[in-house]
């Protein structure tokens, strides 16, 4: 699919291999496949994982204190598993169904 | 910190960030009532109603003044979208997602259909016919539609608490709009056309809440909210406007008219207003659901009654005072939900 899919479905489609990703890596990983730099941007992708979150679509199942600033030092860092809701909504949006 | 109170300090964050977008919806919105209400005494608006209710009366030409009037709101307020999305460096995003019809901009174009000709005509309407405090009191009622909706359609729970809340701005609602047309009764005339217009703005505002859902939660609110204003000026500009003009209307012809420094001025405040309540509104909706955040919008009816009494000095009736005040004591209880209640919106 790649990077000409809206954010929101490339993070659905990372997340339909089932397994448990970090929130740094689903935001790293879309930075790199969109060119999108700096600070702003990466919060921006972050929230797109929290608002799939808050919409169902993700589960956080995980949460460890950023200690060395690998995202944002001393914040909270997630991790997500895609729920059944999701894999609803991803293959509603014509994806990959793993 | 350890990590649990990391994780309610998070929480507690998440919730209150959805709150204050709700609450920045209902400050602008209530401000919108303001140019809404004065756009219709400034030309060319004031001369085409005129003009208009000589050869086919009162009622047609309100309604169809109300129509260029919602096609010019729809434009304005896509002129501050488009450099809002500038602003964000999402014009690559808005182009990506308008090309995914079938699952997620569709979406957007079918709210655009109840939210422009239905809610935003309707409340012009209102506007025209009874007033400022009328129209936005009216329009309270649409979390209740927008919560019904979004419990049938993708199982968004509704709470003890936030039924509670949803009765009581029922019985606001029926204090709003019985205590005018009782009154009205009285007197022995009674603006009906400006009553539809308060219930249009209701029903049309909690169903496009309930369809724009579907899309949001795949796409980006800004980028959605501007898809959604897309289809409401190809609604205006492309299929309505011209309908009127080919039935024999003077559309055009008013039209040009409006690029006069005054009207363009108030409408342009009624577009960067208008978006930015949607911005906030639609912003909301992810972090603590449509219903709540519809919930807390609705405060808006009390800053656009505070914000027409300091710039217009007008006090509504008592009945319209009521209402508002149980629509808003609705919302806060719909409000002061437990913040545990909230980490999951939707059942599993």
């Amino acid at each position: 699919m790649g990077k000409n899919r809206p954010i929101k479905f490339r993070i659905l489609e990372l997340f339909l291999d089932g397994k448990e990703h970090w929130n740094y890596e689903i935001v790293s990983k879309i930075q790199e496949e969109y060119n999108l730099r700096g600070n702003f941007q990466r919060d921006s992708i972050n929230f797109d994982i929290l608002e799939l979150a808050s919409g169902g679509m993700l589960k956080d199942v995980e949460q460890k204190v950023d200690e060395e600033g690998i995202y944002k030092k001393d914040f909270l860092l997630h991790k997500y598993i895609i729920t059944d809701f999701g894999k609803v909504r991803g293959s509603d949006a014509c994806l990959r169904y793993v | 910190m350890d990590l649990k109170a990391l994780k309610a300090q998070e929480s507690k964050r998440k919730i209150s960030k959805g709150y204050m977008w709700a609450l920045f919806c209902a400050i602008f919105w209530g401000i919108w009532y303001l140019p809404g209400t004065v756009v219709w005494v400034l030309n060319p608006f004031d001369e085409m109603y005129g003009v208009i209710a000589g050869t086919s009366g009162d009622a047609v030409s309100l309604v169809v003044t109300a129509a260029l009037i919602t096609a010019f709101n729809a434009l304005t307020v896509m002129l501050a979208l488009m450099l809002w999305n500038g602003v964000l460096g999402k014009f690559g995003e808005l182009g990506r997602t308008l090309k995914e019809f079938h699952p997620c901009s569709k979406w957007f174009f079918l709210a655009s259909i109840f939210g422009g000709p239905i809610a935003i005509l309707g409340s012009f309407m209102a506007m025209g016919f009874i007033g400022g405090a009328f129209a936005a009191v009216a329009a309270l009622l649409y979390p209740v539609i927008g919560s019904v909706l979004a419990y049938y359609w993708y199982g968004e729970k509704i709470s003890k608490r936030a039924a509670i809340g949803i009765v009581v701005i029922i019985l606001g609602g029926i204090t709003i709009f019985g205590g005018g047309v009782i009154t009205e009764i009285a007197a022995g005339d009674v603006p009906w056309i400006g009553y539809l217009g308060g219930l249009m703005a209701a029903a049309g505002w909690g169903i496009e809440g309930a369809i724009a859902g579907k899309g949001l939660d795949i796409s980006e609110p800004d980028v959605g909210l501007t898809l959604r204003f897309l289809g409401e000026n190809i609604i205006w500009w492309i299929i309505i406007v011209p309908l009127l003009a080919i039935v024999g209307y003077p559309m055009y012809s008013f039209a040009f008219q409006a690029f006069e420094p005054l009207t363009l001025l108030v409408l342009i405040f009624a577009g960067i207003t208008f978006g930015f309540c949607y911005v906030c509104w639609y912003k909301s909706f992810p972090l603590i659901g449509v219903g709540r955040g519809q919930g807390i919008g609705n405060l808006y009816g009390l800053c656009a009654i505070i914000f027409i009494f300091l710039f217009f000095g007008d006090v509504p009736q008592w009945t319209i005072l009521l209402g508002g005040a149980l629509c808003v004591a609705g919302s806060f209880i719909m409000f002061t939900e437990e913040a545990g209640e909230l980490e999951t919106l939707r059942g599993e």
